[in-house]
């Protein structure tokens, strides 16, 4: 008898790792599947063929489709959209009040001094909160991932904007020293706003994932 | 026209789903094969159709899933209906006659 799950994982790597809720239920389906068609008459090595051929080509391109579109779709407002806002709106007010309680956010020299360390330093709460609200919600490892880097996304996607407005100004005013400026701070902003933050929020993410687990564990070993 | 067609392959299916699983609980496999087989084969579930809708009405909560270890050992993720997924197969049928009768009186066409 042919391992399924370890067929199903190694052909559909994507589901496995994202929604890997699945993997052993799309198994079970091609097993009963394969047990048929020997039952049928049809030799193993033809009823193998037949079966695995719903997970190649392109019915794995399909399949993977229809399994990351469902999930990101449906699942987008509950297991991402809210959570994400929910992480975001936390981070913000937690910048927002360091800067009004006038806390030395920017501690270390790194990136031209765009370095909010204590910010930082709780993003992976932050990550690791969206990651749960999304897990409360149902939501899949890619929504809950998803949910923890929504605030970065959010972050990166108006920091791209400011950009290209400030180039766009800068062009029309046609000012050396403006240019140069908005060139050199598209090197520094980006990392310390978009990408350690987002980093930091995985790590969150990743520290909840391992906790749930063993949580779980815990659960259903008592 | 594609946008329609694909609402309709999706509420058929889950009307098809939820009839069957008011009868007993099954599993994917099992749902696959009897709706193929009470179709006499007109209406088909591939993995990729089938799997994600199932998932989607659970998390509506018209269906729940629970892992079951069948007598030969092997696990089974089966599927039964809430009722909640019970109340709405009434209005879906509702829907289903009620398109079926629309598109009688413009083409002719006759809902057996």
């Amino acid at each position: 008898m042919p391992d399924w799950k370890q067929i199903v994982r190694k052909n559909l790597r994507v589901v496995g790792v994202c929604l890997p809720e699945f993997t052993e239920e799309l198994a079970a389906h091609l097993e009963d599947g394969y047990e048929a068609l020997l039952s049928e008459g049809l030799s193993a090595e033809v009823a193998f063929q037949d079966t695995i051929g719903q997970i190649e080509g392109r019915c794995r391109v399909w399949l993977v489709m229809r399994f990351l579109q469902e999930e990101l779709m449906t699942g987008l407002i509950r297991g991402v959209a809210l959570p994400g806002l929910l992480t975001s709106a936390a981070a913000g007010f937690f910048y927002w009040a360091l800067a009004l309680n006038h806390l030395p956010s920017n501690v270390i020299w790194l990136a031209g001094g765009l370095s909010p360390l204590w910010w930082w330093c709780l993003l992976p709460v932050w990550g690791a909160l969206g990651a749960r609200l999304s897990r409360r919600k149902g939501g899949s490892r890619l929504q809950r991932i998803s949910a923890s880097l929504l605030p970065s996304a959010i972050l990166g996607t108006l920091i791209l904007l400011i950009f290209v407005v400030g180039f766009t100004l800068s062009g029309l005013v046609n000012h050396y020293q403006l240019v140069s400026a908005r060139v050199e701070s598209l090197g520094l902003v980006p990392p310390g706003f978009v990408l350690i933050p987002a980093a930091f929020s995985l790590l969150g993410a990743g520290i909840a994932e391992v906790s749930s687990k063993k949580l779980g564990s815990l659960d259903s070993g008592t | 026209m594609a946008s329609v067609n694909a609402q309709i392959k999706r509420g058929s299916a889950e009307l098809a789903v939820l009839t069957l699983l008011a009868e007993h609980p099954l599993h994917g496999y099992e749902i696959a094969k009897q709706i193929e087989a009470q179709t006499g084969g007109v209406l088909r579930f591939d993995m990729a159709s089938l799997y994600p809708m199932l998932h989607r009405l659970e998390r509506k909560s018209w269906v729940k899933a629970e892992w079951q270890t069948l007598p030969n050992g092997r696990r089974r993720r089966c599927y039964r209906l809430t009722p909640s997924g019970r109340k709405q197969i009434a209005p879906l049928r509702a829907q289903w006659r009620a398109f079926f009768q629309a598109l009688e009186s413009v083409t002719g066409f006759q809902n057996a």
